[in-house]
């Protein structure tokens, strides 16, 4: 079975109104483990009260399987909705190049550096 | 309907023949090591050589996600040292191999009987890798039914609105010039994929193609 963790980080937002927290991937995400770890994820989203932004720190995240970006383009649409939204920072190649080719690069941003991420995000 | 696959030294349907690496039986920790023939003397320790025939390496494994990781450190590492494809496309067909498993795993075999996974490289200009559900599974398709699903979801103005389905048309249709669906006498369904070798845009690692008109999908 492949091993994932998340953990997730407050980052201050120079508005109070909108909540931004950057979640650490570190491991791979396959179909053994990633039903059960989205979890973490929805729970964030649906007790947000107001806007909520997600920076995705991919730099640990060494596989991604299709059903997980089909995850990720979920929490995209359900964060949109609150007009809030997802940004990726420091994918690896292999992870890019995945997103790219389902297209998802289209539709959410990647940054190569947290400190772009967080610029897009923090205004 | 295709028939089986020859086992191990059997001939090839284009009439060559196989040099087995591992003996095809179950175990997801089947890494194609061949067992080196007893030695005599120092002087005659076996040198480990890419061999210079066709090379299949099967796999089967338990219907169980759990192993896929193994298989994906396999196909990853066999890409790498027993192939020309540049790196980037030892992780492109790691996804391959994991999203056909998958789809077998869940659709096409029940929980309790097995996946084969079989690399076939017949040439340093290609490799093949077919993927075998036994048939058990809860979503029965034929090879048709199957074909008909991706060719649906293949086209541009297909939505995607759920969390599965991507698998097959938006990573495996992308990376592969063929892809087929052969129906089984045992019931099940076998995926072949092929990628060559002289693919223009093999070492170009900003091109997608996704776009690559020459994709072939097949039913057999």
């Amino acid at each position: 079975m492949a091993d994932i963790s998340i953990t997730t980080e407050d980052i201050p937002s120079t508005n109070p109104a909108k909540a931004v927290k950057m979640l650490h991937f570190t491991g791979q995400l396959d179909e053994s483990n990633v039903d059960e770890k989205s979890k973490e994820v929805y729970q964030l989203i649906e007790a947000a009260q107001g806007p909520l932004y997600l920076i995705f720190d991919l730099a640990g995240l060494e596989y991604m399987n299709s059903k997980s970006i089909g995850y990720l383009t979920d929490w995209y649409t359900k964060l949109s909705e609150k007009q809030g939204g997802i940004v990726l920072a420091q994918a690896r190649p292999n992870i890019l190049d995945i997103l790219q080719v389902v297209g998802i690069t289209q539709l959410i941003q990647s940054y190569a550096t947290i400190e772009e991420a967080k610029a897009a995000v923090i205004q | 309907m295709e028939t089986q696959l020859p086992t191990t030294s059997a001939p090839l349907p284009n009439g060559e023949q196989t040099t087995p690496i591992a003996p095809a039986t179950s175990g997801a920790s089947e890494t194609g090591a061949a067992t080196p023939p007893p030695v005599s003397s120092p002087e005659a320790l076996p040198v480990a050589q890419k061999p210079a025939e066709p090379v299949k390496i099967t796999i089967t494994l338990p219907t169980n996600a759990y192993f896929m990781s193994g298989i994906r450190d396999f196909t990853l590492a066999l890409i790498k040292n027993m192939t020309k494809f540049p790196e980037q496309w030892a992780y492109r067909f790691q996804s391959v191999v994991d999203e056909l498993c998958n789809n077998a795993i869940e659709h096409g075999s029940a929980p309790g009987k097995e996946i084969t996974v079989i690399f076939l490289q017949n040439d340093e200009k290609s490799v093949q890798i077919m993927v075998e559900d036994s048939g058990t599974g809860k979503d029965k398709f034929n090879a048709a039914q199957l074909h008909e699903l991706v060719a649906q979801r293949l086209q541009p103005d297909y939505a995607f609105s759920g969390i599965r389905g991507r698998g097959l048309a938006k990573i495996v249709s992308a990376w592969t010039d063929e892809l087929t669906f052969t129906d089984l006498p045992t019931g099940g369904i076998r995926a072949t994929i092929t990628k060559r070798l002289d693919d223009p845009k093999m070492n170009d690692p900003t091109a997608l193609p996704s776009t690559d008109p020459t994709h072939v999908l097949l039913t057999n």
